[in-house]
């Protein structure tokens, strides 16, 4: 009796395992059909084990899962509109698109990458290109797509895109980081000139002095770590000449006047009162100028498209301008070049495949990139030569004075980003941040040049810089 | 010495503990000696991973983020327990002497907090604490104050975020509270009457000394939790103004989302875990738990 007792006993728990083990399996199924947007034909394909989609008939279209950062709507849509273009175009290839929102693209892409599960292509900006490269992450291009593509690159941009002699990404598009934008009529009311837009950081900040009234701020930038890591590079190369640390990457290079200038204008800009005390809004937004809120507000240049598509009623009050160098000179950089780039994952299957379709949406028929920049409102830039000819004869563009200032005025004397890991911009930026509120410049630059000399050796970052 | 079942019964105990332990080892067992691996390794998902001793611990210990973060935690853990424990302790009182429907309902609304997660309590006190247009500033201004820069001023940060964290833990805290509360027999109380004890009186020597493994519990699932506490910064602050609310867990998950190798965030998280279980230790020896005498 009692052994029999225990005969089921050990059958239930054993019955217990192989449910566990059953439900476990499912869980991984699941995963792998749940994902969402894609077609009936992918997410069947995607949930068949690979074994199986091998012995297919060879007639069956091979899956690449592309993953987008989302952007401005109307670069959503166009990623979606042009997939689906590219799926219905040919019977080879079907693109499974997935859009992740930016603030959770980092923790989405590594928890992929640690899983093996990476996307095959995805987005990824200028400054991350030279990093995943030399860690093997995303698979050099040449061969992959026709050498003609990147014949057809600007020469500046081709530098962006290169490690060594190969490229690793293909550019979609370059934007400018920083651009002041001025409420023309509220600068006739506090008696300043609307065609005169401020040059040096004085001027800026005495501009902001006198347009600062009750309900408005007179000015407005990054002011959070974070978002001043990226947005103040071009003002720390434009005022010193160099990055925030030497070439060879070997040590700190900013304790001196020129980074102490920098330093000392946001904490002055923040102490004035001209700036609200707490952010309104994450730097690329223009939401706090598109409301009204604030007189001028420094932005990247995507934000043309924000204001054209979202705040329409304030576009024929709106200047804008290049953002205000120390001294006023036209050449010096205020502004890095910043922009988007797709990839191919090293790891990924069918490099091939996901080559195709990074050749027919960037590379290709230069209509898809026109009506790219015209549904973001001219506020991006080509990085293609064949893009810019074709857009000549496109009425739209050629009539547009912000593109036109902002390709002749900004653009050219924009800088690259810079390609060090990003704990050194934060480094630095955690240093403004501080003397903004409060910290005396001397002190927040020695603290942030102690913690970038920690890091790199920490790290042993000197003489690594993939560039040099 | 050994019956004549003695295998039998071992057979049936390992068959019953099998399904636990193959979950703990695949779950569990198996990850944790893996990660402590890798905290020795510089590890990169594209790579194999390079044995490189303790240098991720020493890169850690000798990071004043690290030590700083560990402070804000428990600096944080400071404003949030006692000020929750002492609120709930008191509305668990006023509760036990509601009666009826009423009570029913008042129970069930202080309890919705805690089905709201964090991430959503975040983003409605980021409303709450909007420089212009905030419900904070709103009151603030009320009484005269300037717009007060509740999230970006060093000062006010993390005092900011502790208060949605108060008001998450409220609920549930309140309830546990008034489960010990119902369990303290009334005749207790009813002697004390006789002897003519004051409400004070009864509340020092028979309502805390009953309540002591209530409040232990509290204590050390209270700590745990405030000093793990990261999505209520992440979400409103990032973690500044200049890392004054980068409590432990963000600190490490900055790390891991940002760092090209991984060991290091991994090492954070292990030491963390050893900062965790000897503060829960301690607590567990200063108040000495005994079986109540008579629940």
């Amino acid at each position: 009796m009692q052994a029999k007792g225990k005969f089921w006993a050990a059958l239930i728990s054993i019955l217990m395992v192989l449910s566990l083990a059953l439900t476990a399996c499912g869980g991984s199924k699941n995963e792998a059909s749940s994902s969402p947007s894609a077609s009936d034909e992918g997410s069947s394909s995607a949930s068949a084990s690979p074994s199986e989609s091998a012995s297919a008939a060879p007639a069956e279209k091979v899956t690449v899962e592309f993953w987008q950062t989302a952007f401005e709507d109307s670069t959503n849509k166009w990623f979606k509109k042009y997939v689906d273009e590219f799926n219905k175009s040919q019977d080879k290839v079907e693109i499974k698109y997935t859009l992740v929102p930016g603030d959770a693209w980092a923790q989405k892409l590594k928890a992929a990458q640690a899983a093996g599960k990476a996307p095959e292509v995805y987005t990824m900006n200028y400054g991350g290109i030279a990093n995943a490269a030399k860690l093997g992450q995303i698979s050099p291009l040449n061969g992959l797509l026709p050498d003609s593509a990147f014949d057809d690159i600007y020469d500046n941009v081709k530098d962006f895109i290169k490690v060594g002699d190969k490229y690793y990404a293909y550019p979609k598009l370059v934007e400018p980081s920083a651009v002041l934008y001025y409420r023309k009529d509220l600068f006739q009311a506090a008696g300043l000139d609307p065609e005169k837009p401020p040059t040096t950081w004085a001027e800026l900040l005495d501009d902001a002095k006198k347009l600062t009234a009750k309900g408005v701020f007179g000015f407005s930038t990054a002011q959070v770590a974070g978002d001043l890591g990226w947005s103040s590079w071009g003002l720390q190369f434009g005022t010193s000449g160099h990055q925030a640390v030497t070439n060879y990457w070997s040590k700190a290079d900013i304790n001196n006047d020129a980074y102490k200038s920098v330093f000392k204008f946001y904490q002055d800009a923040y102490q004035s009162g001209v700036m609200p005390k707490q952010q309104l809004a994450p730097y690329p937004d223009i939401k706090p100028f598109g409301e009204g809120k604030v007189a001028m507000q420094v932005n990247g240049s995507w934000a043309i498209g924000q204001l054209r598509n979202t705040y329409a009623k304030m576009v024929p009050n709106t200047g804008i301008a290049k953002m205000p160098s120390m001294n006023g000179d036209p050449n010096s950089p205020t502004a890095t070049l910043g922009g988007w780039t797709l990839v191919v994952d090293s790891k990924g299957k069918h490099q091939q495949e996901a080559a195709s379709f990074i050749n027919y949406l960037l590379a290709g028929d230069p209509a898809i990139m026109i009506d790219f920049f015209k549904t973001s409102g001219f506020s991006k830039f080509s990085p293609r030569k064949s893009v810019d000819e074709a857009m000549k004869s496109d009425a739209d563009a050629s009539k547009d004075a912000w593109r036109a200032y902002i390709a002749e005025k900004i653009i050219p004397t924009s800088v690259a980003e810079p390609i060090y890991p990003w704990d050194i911009s934060m480094a630095v930026s955690t240093g403004i941040e501080s003397a903004m509120k409060g910290t005396k410049v001397d002190d927040a630059i020695a603290k942030a040049e102690k913690t970038i000399n920690d890091f790199i050796t920490n790290n042993k970052l000197a003489g690594t810089n993939p560039k040099q | 010495m050994f019956k004549k079942n003695y295998r039998h019964d071992n057979l049936t105990a390992y068959s019953m503990l099998a399904p636990i332990l193959v979950g703990l080892t695949i779950f569990v067992l198996i990850p944790f000696a893996y990660a402590i691996y890798l905290s020795f390794t510089d590890w990169g998902f594209y790579q194999a991973p390079v044995f490189v001793g303790f240098k991720n611990y020493w890169v850690n210990l000798t990071d004043p983020l690290f030590t700083k973060a560990i402070w804000t935690g428990l600096k944080f853990t400071l404003y949030v327990l006692p000020a929750q424990l002492v609120l709930a302790f008191l509305f668990a009182n006023v509760l036990k002497g509601l009666k009826g429907k009423f009570s029913g309902f008042v129970k069930s609304s202080i309890y919705i907090p805690t089905v709201i997660s964090g991430i959503v309590a975040s983003v409605i006190f980021v409303f709450i604490y909007d420089y212009l247009g905030g419900l904070a500033n709103y009151i603030a201004g009320l009484f005269g104050s300037e717009p007060i820069a509740w999230l970006a001023e060093v000062k006010y940060a993390l005092p900011a975020i502790a208060i949605p964290a108060i008001w998450l833990g409220f609920g549930i805290t309140t309830l546990i509270m008034l489960a010990g509360l119902l369990d303290i027999s009334e005749s207790y109380y009813e002697a004390a009457d006789l002897e003519g004890a004051g409400t004070f009186t009864k509340m020092w020597y028979i309502t805390l000394p009953l309540m002591k493994n209530i409040s232990l519990f509290l204590l050390v699932t209270g700590f745990t939790a405030q000093l793990s506490q990261f999505e209520l910064s992440w979400v409103m602050t990032g973690g500044g103004p200049v890392n004054e609310t980068q409590t432990p867990n963000l600190y490490i998950l900055l790390h891991f989302l940002n760092d090209v190798m991984i060991g290091r965030s991994i090492a954070a998280a292990l030491m963390f875990f050893v900062v965790l279980g000897s503060i829960s230790l301690v607590i567990f020896k200063i108040l000495n738990s005994e079986k109540a005498v008579e629940g």
